[in-house]
Order: structure tokens, then C-alpha cells, then sequence
């Protein structure tokens, strides 16, 4: 909704912009030119700068809003996202962390926000993910991306739509919790088939950074297979299991279980970011609009002060005209 | 600093058996996929990897330590963190399992049960729906919820009614489906009453 | 327990191990007593929508929620 409101306000002063002059209004207010003085376009140039002025004061209003609005959403995930840093750590110190697996099915799951004005949190996951997505395929291997987000979905869509298995948005009209990420994460397994789960998302580190990551979860194929030839998780056949039959089966659950505690941080820790990117963004753009004010209140004003010194001289010198 | 403490606990595992949890090992898998990247697609940086987040942890020590250290996780909160207990009984799908300091490195699958921390000064019960307990040769015990609360939390009359409703739901369930659900809400109902009259 | 087979109950009847931890966890949550219950309750709330693609192109999104539409 800000949104929009805020393309309106675009759109209301770029108009006068264009139509009113093909030179810049800005520059001719500040130096009335010859013609223009002739023409008596220059109580309308006082004009075109305030309607401006007002403009840009409505965005700033609407940024700074926006800002405080990033900001107090961005408390409450924060607390939320910090929570649930615990969950994956677990998970880390026993499978390990095999970003370099060679398998010949990936999928790379984008995390990406539905709304936009945040900074480059999206485009950055994205880039990631494409250069996965490379690093992943090739003649014998095959990559695929599950994109969760508008943003993502969108910027991905332009050039490897083929590669989209599956698409999730609309995660954020309730406040982000464990089972609808779980739900989701479910989805996705039932959906694609892999040998490897890639996410890629926005790790929040501070409002102004965010660090992009890349989680990687495996089948249970597959950990079996790392953990029996004694590569980086051999260390996993010295554990024993307990709970049920056979050991494929704990690690099918615990692959399925990892995967959507994995994702439950990944999302929470990028719709963190995305706040924190947003309120920096929107700080910026209402310091950016409060300069710009500044400058436009210089120009009228100065216009201003030089159309009354004109007149005052007109007056002056018609008065000494007659008197003289 | 990290940097110090990496090279530290690789100099230092080196005497004993490696485990998963080390950096050492892991770090190693790290620098094939930078590798990677940097050759693939040079002009960006390669993204961080969840492990670059994780405080390393100690090898396991050689004399048997007197505490076990807990982490008990859930998805909207860390019960415990690093805490050090005496002991913990987790309900794994076997039955109710004693982890003691020393406990041989297990993965094992919770039920819906009892869990108790035993630490000096009292001990604490808590009724966990399901999930994961992992318990490392460094005495580290991880424990992994999708909800656990304190036993004092639970209401005893819901939890009869729900173990009668699902006792009807389950010999009226047609499909594997149904069954199958009555089955779970019989199973954690009777689990929450025994844990509430034990 | 139930079953003594291969495969437990739950998952012969087509359940994931995520499904099945969630459908205990919610057990769980609706025995908790009041006010926690509503706390918890309200807190786990589902609204997403997916599409699968097919070809390059986007299928119909279907709506997962447990929310009613407004």
C-alpha cells in the first residue's frame, strides 16, 4: 500500500517535469532566462519548484514511515530469528557441512522476499543461486531451483524459467513459525526428487549487513553413502542408533527433520535481513529526499527573493522616472 | 581470533580421534568449494557456509568429564544452551534412555514422552512431542524438539479427554490414513498421562 | 509401541517424518493449559501458496492455510 502510494507521488512529480518544459525546471527557476521572463513563466517557475517541493515532502513522509515500520517488524523477527539459531547448529556439528558434495541431482532452494524496496538482498540471493546452479550442472548432473518468494521468482523466470520446479510465495501474511515452514519444507520433498539440497539465503548479521549462505542438506542416500566410503562424515558410522529397525530409515527421518529445521532458520534469517535491508534502504531515501528539500527551499527561495528585487527596482526606477 | 582457535583445535585433534564436530575436518571440505567457486564463477564471492557460524566445539578430552553438556533446542526458543547437567533421560523410541557423561556418540529418535534434566539442584521435567537426541563422544548432548514444556504446564483433564476422543477415533478410522492419526493422538495422550501421573 | 514392522505406522500410511512431528507437537500444544494454549496455538498458523512448473511455465497456485479466506 505504501507502495503504491509511493509511485503515485513518483509519477505526480515526474509529470510537471516533462510536460510543462523540455529543459529542466530546476536549473531555469534558479536562472530565469530572457524568454522566459517575456513569456511570464517566471511566477509559474516559483510554482512548478513548490508543487516539487510538496512532492518530495510527501515521499519523505512516506519513506520515514515505511522505515519505521521495517523497523518495528524487524524487532520482532529479530528476537524470533535469534531463537532459532540453535536449531541448525546440531544438525552442523553431526552431518557436518559438505558444501563441495559431488552429486548428480541439486536443488537450490532460494529464499527471496515477496515485496520489494529492500536493498540488493534479492538480487544477491539470486546470483548465488544462478552460480550454483552452474557450479551444479553438467553433462551428467542436473540442477534445479525451488524458488520461495516474488522477488526471486521473478528475476529467475527471465532466464532459466526451464530450471523452476517449484515456486512458494505468500510465506509472510502471518508472522513466520515452524510449523508453516515445516509444511512448506514438506512440499518441497514431496515435490523433488535430490541428491542434494542447496539454500541460499540472507543471513542477518546487522542492519546494515547481511552475509549470503548457503546451507547444504543431503538424502540420506547420500549421507550414507559419504559416511561408508570414510570421506568428511565417516566419522557418522561411529554413532550408534537408536529407535528404530534400520539405520536407512533414522537417517531418511533426520534428513527430512534437518531439511526443515535448516529452512525454518534460512527463512527467518532472511526475512530478517530483508527488514533490516529495508529500514537502511528507506533511511536512506529519507535523508536523500530531506537533501533534496533543502535544495529546492534554496532555489525558491532565491527565485523569489529575485523576482521581488526586479520589481522593486521597476518600481524604483519608474518612480525616479517621473520624479526625474 | 577465530583463526587462532581453528588452528588450536587442529594442532590439538590431531592427538585424538577426529570427529565430526571438530573444525578441522570440515574446514578442509570448505576449501575444495571455494576452490570450486573461484575457478566457476570468479568474479563473485563465494557465499558463507553454516559452519563459518558455528562456535567451534572441544575435542573429546581424554580423562571422563563430570558434567554433560546440554543443548535443548526448539524451533522458537533454546531451553538450554551449553548447559552443564548431571544427567538427562530422554524418551527415545525404545524406551526412556539414561545419558550419563561418557555416553558412546548415539543418534536417536524421541517420542512423545518425558524428558528430565538432572542437575544438582533439582531436576527438571519437561513432556517433548517428538524429534532428535544426539549425543557426542565430547559429552556434548544435543536434543532437538518441535515442542517441549514443562510438565507443569499440561492440563490432565485435556489430556483424558483427548485419549478417549482419539480411543473412539481410532476403532471407527476406515482409511490407513485416519488409523494412523488416531493412532498418534493415542499414543501422545497416553504418553502425557503417564508422564503427568508419574 | 504399535507396530514392530519395517517401516512405522505412520509412514505406511503416507505420512513424512515432518507431518508426523507436527501433528504430535500440535497434540502436545492443545493439552497445554490456558493461556499458553491459545498462545501457542495462534502462534502456528500455516499460509503459504505454491505453484509447481511444468516446462517453464507456472501452474495454477494452490493455497495452503489454515486460516479461513477473507
Amino acid at each position: 500500500m505504501a507502495m503504491a502510494a509511493l509511485r503515485r507521488e513518483g509519477r505526480r512529480f515526474a509529470t510537471p517535469l516533462m510536460s510543462a518544459n523540455p529543459a529542466n525546471t530546476l536549473r531555469s527557476s534558479l536562472l530565469p532566462s530572457e524568454e522566459q521572463a517575456i513569456l511570464g513563466v517566471r511566477s509559474i517557475s516559483t510554482q512548478v519548484v513548490r508543487n516539487r517541493m510538496r512532492s518530495v515532502r510527501n515521499i519523505q513522509k512516506i519513506t520515514k514511515a515505511m522505515k519505521m515500520v521495517a523497523a518495528s517488524k524487524l524487532r520482532a523477527i529479530q528476537t524470533r530469528t535469534e531463537n532459532s539459531r540453535g536449531l541448525w547448529q546440531p544438525f552442523t556439528a553431526l552431518l557436518g557441512d559438505l558444501p563441495s558434495v559431488d552429486v548428480k541431482k541439486t536443488v537450490v532452494v532460494t529464499v527471496s522476499s515477496d515485496k520489494g524496496l529492500c536493498g540488493g538482498i534479492n538480487s544477491t540471493s539470486v546470483k548465488i543461486s544462478r552460480a550454483l546452479h552452474k557450479l551444479n550442472s553438467g553433462p551428467e548432473k542436473e540442477a534445479k531451483y525451488v524458488v520461495l518468494g516474488e522477488k526471486a521468482k521473478a528475476q529467475l523466470v527471465r532466464d532459466s524459467k526451464k530450471h523452476i520446479e517449484l515456486s512458494m510465495t505468500e510465506l509472510q501474511k502471518n508472522p513466520l513459525n515452524y510449523t508453516q515452514v515445516s509444511v512448506l519444507a514438506d512440499d518441497i520433498l514431496k515435490n523433488v526428487e535430490f541428491d542434494a539440497l542447496r539454500l541460499v539465503f540472507n543471513k542477518f548479521h546487522s542492519v546494515v549487513s547481511f552475509m549470503p549462505t548457503t546451507a547444504t542438506v543431503l538424502s540420506p542416500e547420500v549421507v550414507e553413502r559419504e559416511a561408508e566410503s570414510g570421506g568428511k562424515l565417516g566419522d557418522l558410522d561411529l554413532y550408534e542408533i537408536e529407535g528404530a529397525e534400520t539405520k536407512g530409515e533414522v537417517l531418511q527421518n533426520l534428513a527430512e527433520f534437518q531439511f526443515s529445521c535448516v529452512l525454518f532458520n534460512a527463512v527467518l534469517e532472511n526475512a530478517c535481513s530483508e527488514q533490516g535491508a529495508r529500514m537502511s534502504a528507506m533511511d536512506s531515501s529519507s535523508r536523500n529526499a530531506g537533501e533534496m528539500l533543502d535544495r529546492l527551499t534554496l532555489a525558491y527561495n532565491r527565485t523569489r527573493q529575485a523576482s521581488i528585487t526586479t520589481e522593486l527596482i521597476e518600481i524604483i526606477s519608474g518612480a525616479s522616472a517621473l520624479t526625474g | 581470533m577465530l583463526r587462532h582457535f581453528t588452528t588450536r583445535l587442529l594442532s590439538r585433534s590431531i592427538k585424538f580421534r577426529p570427529f565430526s564436530t571438530n573444525v578441522a575436518a570440515a574446514s578442509a571440505a570448505d576449501d575444495a568449494f571455494v576452490k570450486a567457486w573461484r575457478s566457476t564463477i570468479p568474479n563473485l564471492e563465494p557465499p558463507k557456509t553454516p559452519l563459518s557460524f558455528m562456535q567451534p566445539r572441544p575435542p573429546a578430552p581424554s580423562t571422563l568429564p563430570s558434567k554433560l553438556t546440554v543443548n535443548l533446542v526448539l524451533p522458537y526458543s533454546s531451553e538450554f544452551s551449553n548447559k552443564e547437567v548431571d544427567m538427562v533421560i530422554i524418551p527415545a523410541t525404545n524406551g526412556q534412555m539414561g545419558i550419563l557423561p561418557g555416553h558412546v556418540s548415539t543418534i536417536a529418535e524421541l517420542k512423545p514422552g518425558l524428558l528430565s534434566v538432572h542437575e544438582e539442584n533439582g531436576v527438571k521435567k519437561y513432556f517433548v512431542s517428538g524429534g532428535f537426541a544426539f549425543i557426542h563422544a565430547n559429552s556434548f548432548a544435543d536434543i532437538i524438539a518441535v515442542e517441549a514444556v514443562p510438565i507443569d504446564q499440561l492440563d490432565s483433564a485435556s489430556a483424558q479427554k483427548g485419549l478417549a476422543e482419539f480411543t473412539l477415533k481410532l476403532s471407527s478410522a476406515s482409511t490407513d490414513l485416519e488409523r494412523a492419526e488416531a493412532q498418534i493422538g493415542v499414543d501422545v495422550y497416553s504418553a502425557i498421562n503417564s508422564a503427568l501421573s508419574g | 509401541m504399535a507396530s514392530n514392522a519395517a517401516v512405522p505406522f505412520w509412514r505406511a500410511a503416507g505420512m513424512t517424518y515432518i507431518t508426523y512431528s507436527n501433528l504430535c507437537a500440535n497434540l502436545v500444544r492443545n493439552c497445554l493449559k490456558e493461556p499458553r494454549r491459545t498462545e501457542a496455538l495462534t502462534r502456528e498458523k500455516v499460509h503459504f501458496s505454491v505453484s509447481k512448473w511444468v516446462d517453464g511455465k507456472p501452474e495454477k497456485p494452490t493455497i495452503r492455510s489454515d486460516t479461513p479466506e477473507e
